[in-house]
C-alpha cells in the first residue's frame, strides 16, 4: 500500500466501519425483540419476521452512514402506519367479522387499548381506583396496564418523541403531508397549536363528569380506520360521521394541502399531554446561535409546527417538539442538532444524537415491528393461499 | 458543569436501558401496575360485580351488584345488570322476577324474548325505573335496568 492509498484508504474503511458498528448492537437487539422468547416456527410468520428485520436494521445503517435522521425514520413510520391498519383491520374482520365494534365485545372487555384515550381515564382513575374503558387490565389484546407500561417507557426515553417514533396513527398524517412538493396552503395561524390543549382539557373534564371516555366516543379520526362501535342509534350515527369527517379533514387533506402533520399538531389531544413529557426528558433539539443565519427554514419545515420565531431566537424547539430530525437534516448551516440535557449545546451534536437515536430506533423498532412483520405475513398468507385469513 | 454533563449522559444511556426493561419485563411490569394501583374496569362498562348465581339448568342467571358509581360520590341514577348465561341451551322467552337486594322481594320481572333480542320490564319497587337496553352478549344475554339510588 502506497502512502495516498494509506491516507485515503484508513478514512474510507472507517466511514463504512463505524456507522456498522453502532449498528450491529442494535441489530443484535432487534433481532431479540422481534422474536420474543423463541423464534416464530411457522416458515412464513419467520420470513415476515426476517424481512421486518432487515429492513429495521437496514434503515439504522443507513441513518448512522448518511448522518440523515428524518428521512429513514419516516419511511419506518409511514410503513408502520400502513401496516398497522391493515393489520388491525384484517385481524378484526378475522376474530369478529366486521370492523364494528358490539356491545358484546365491550361487555366482554375486548376492546384493545389504544394511548389516545390516556389523558381521559387518569382524573377518574386516581379519584374512583377505576378506568373508564370496555377493555381489560391485563391477558388479552393491548391489555389497558401493558399499554400504560409501554406509555410510560415511551415517555421516560423519548418524550414526546412517542409521537414521530412509535405512534401508529402518526405515519397517517405524516405519510399524506409528504404527497405534494409545494403545499398550496403555507401558512398556518399559529394560534390554532393551542386546539389540541382546549381539546385535552376540555375532554379530559367531559370525560371524568361522564365516567366515560369522550374523545373516543366522539372525536378521534383514527376510529374510521381502526374499530368503532356497531351503528345501532341515532347517537351512533352521528358519531361515525364525525369520525370519518375528521379523519377526511384533519388525516388526509388538511396534511396534504398544507404539507404538516394537521392532525398530530392542530387536534390531537395525546400530544398535547405527551409535551408535557418533554420537560423531564433527557433529549431535546438546540439550534447553535452562532451557525444560525435565521433563514427560517426550519420553521418552515418543521411538520408539527414546533419551532417559531421566539424560539429560534432562544436556541431550542418547542416543548411540542417530536424529535422527528428534520429540521436537524435540512438547516444549511447544520446550525440545528439533537442534544442531551445538561450538556453544552450542539458542541457533541454526534454523540448526542447516537444517544438519542438508540433508545428512538430501539423503541419505535421493537412496538411496531410485530405490526410490520404481520402485515407482510398476512400478505404472504394472500399470496400463497389466495386468503388474508 | 462537568458534573450535569455526567448527569446528561447517564440519563441518556439510561433510556436505551429503559426500553429494553420496558419490552424485556413488560409483564411483570404489568402485573406489578395493576396490584400496586389497585385499579379495576369500571362497573359503567363490565356491569359490575356478580353477587348471585341461579343455576336453571341448560341456562344460569347472574345479578350483579347495582352500579351507582360517580366521580366523587354515588350518582342518582344508576343500573343493575342481569346476564342469562348459555351452558346448552337458552330459552326462546325467559321470564324471570329478580330481587335486587336478596331480601325475598321481586323488585322487578322481566320477559325477554331472546329470538327478537327484546325485553320488557314490570318495576315491582320504587327504585326500579326502565329498562335501559338489551344486549346480546357472545355466550347469551343481558339487560340494564335503571335505578334510582335510594341511599342518596
Amino acid at each position: 500500500m502506497n502512502s495516498d492509498e494509506m491516507k485515503t484508504g484508513s478514512p474510507q474503511k472507517w466511514q463504512f466501519l463505524k456507522p456498522l458498528l453502532l449498528t450491529i448492537p442494535m441489530a443484535l437487539l432487534l433481532a431479540m425483540t422481534l422474536t420474543g422468547k423463541e423464534k416464530p416456527k411457522d416458515p412464513i410468520t419467520l420470513t415476515a419476521v426476517i424481512i421486518t428485520w432487515v429492513f429495521l436494521v437496514t434503515l439504522f445503517y443507513l441513518m448512522m452512514s448518511t448522518q440523515k435522521t428524518n428521512r429513514y425514520r419516516a419511511i419506518f413510520f409511514t410503513t408502520l402506519a400502513v401496516c398497522f391498519v391493515f393489520g388491525f383491520i384484517t385481524n378484526l374482520i378475522e376474530i369478529r367479522g366486521s370492523m364494528l365494534l358490539k356491545d358484546a365485545d365491550m361487555m366482554a372487555g375486548e376492546t384493545p387499548f389504544c394511548h389516545l384515550v390516556l389523558p381521559f381515564i387518569l382524573i377518574p382513575a386516581i379519584l374512583t381506583k377505576t378506568i373508564i374503558f370496555p377493555g381489560s387490565l391485563l391477558g388479552s389484546f393491548a391489555p389497558v396496564a401493558t399499554m400504560v407500561v409501554i406509555w410510560l417507557g415511551a415517555s421516560l426515553a423519548l418524550g414526546r418523541g412517542w409521537c414521530s417514533w412509535a405512534c401508529f396513527f402518526g405515519g397517517m398524517d405524516a405519510g399524506f403531508a409528504q404527497i405534494l412538493r409545494k403545499p398550496p396552503i403555507k401558512k398556518i395561524d399559529r394560534r390554532f397549536t393551542l386546539l389540541p390543549w382546549a381539546v385535552l382539557i376540555g375532554m379530559a373534564l367531559i370525560s371524568a363528569a361522564t365516567l366515560s371516555p369522550s374523545y373516543c366516543e366522539w372525536l378521534c379520526p383514527f376510529k374510521a380506520v381502526t374499530e368503532f362501535p356497531e351503528v345501532t342509534s341515532s347517537a351512533r350515527v352521528i358519531q361515525t360521521v364525525i369520525f370519518f369527517m375528521l379523519f377526511l379533514f384533519l388525516v388526509v387533506l388538511l396534511p396534504i394541502l398544507t404539507g404538516k402533520r394537521t392532525q398530530c399538531s392542530l387536534f390531537c389531544p395525546f400530544a398535547a399531554f405527551q409535551s408535557l413529557t418533554n420537560a423531564v426528558n433527557v433529549f431535546d433539539v438546540r439550534i447553535d446561535p452562532e451557525k444560525c443565519v435565521h433563514c427560517k427554514k426550519c420553521i418552515q419545515l418543521c411538520p408539527t409546527l414546533s419551532i417559531d420565531e421566539e424560539s429560534l431566537a432562544g436556541g431550542r424547539a418547542l416543548l411540542s417538539c417530536t424529535k422527528c430530525g428534520k429540521c436537524v437534516d435540512n438547516c444549511p448551516k447544520q446550525a440545528i442538532s439533537f442534544h442531551v440535557k445538561g450538556t453544552e449545546a450542539c458542541k457533541r451534536a454526534i454523540l448526542d444524537r447516537n444517544l438519542f437515536l438508540y433508545p428512538a430506533w430501539l423503541f419505535g423498532a421493537t412496538f411496531g415491528g410485530g405490526t410490520i412483520a404481520g402485515a407482510i405475513a398476512r400478505l404472504f398468507k394472500l399470496i400463497t393461499t389466495g386468503s388474508l385469513f | 458543569m462537568k458534573f450535569k454533563a455526567f448527569l446528561g449522559y447517564t440519563a441518556a444511556i439510561l433510556c436505551t436501558i429503559i426500553v429494553i426493561a420496558t419490552f424485556g419485563g413488560m409483564k411483570f411490569w404489568s402485573v406489578a401496575l395493576v396490584s400496586a394501583t389497585g385499579v379495576s374496569i369500571s362497573p359503567w362498562y363490565n356491569g359490575g360485580r356478580i353477587v348471585k348465581t341461579i343455576d336453571h339448568g341448560d341456562y344460569k342467571t347472574e345479578i350483579h351488584e347495582p352500579v351507582f358509581q360517580g366521580l366523587f360520590k354515588p350518582r342518582k341514577k344508576g343500573f343493575i345488570q342481569v346476564d342469562w348465561i348459555r351452558t346448552r341451551k337458552i330459552p326462546d322467552k325467559i321470564g324471570e322476577g329478580i330481587d335486587i337486594e336478596g331480601d325475598g322481594k321481586i323488585d322487578f320481572v322481566v320477559e325477554y324474548n331472546t329470538l327478537i333480542n327484546a325485553a320488557t320490564i314490570t318495576p315491582l319497587s320504587p327504585p326500579v325505573i326502565a329498562l335501559e337496553k338489551t344486549y346480546r352478549l357472545k355466550d347469551g344475554y343481558a339487560v340494564r335496568v335503571w335505578l334510582k339510588n335510594q341511599g342518596r
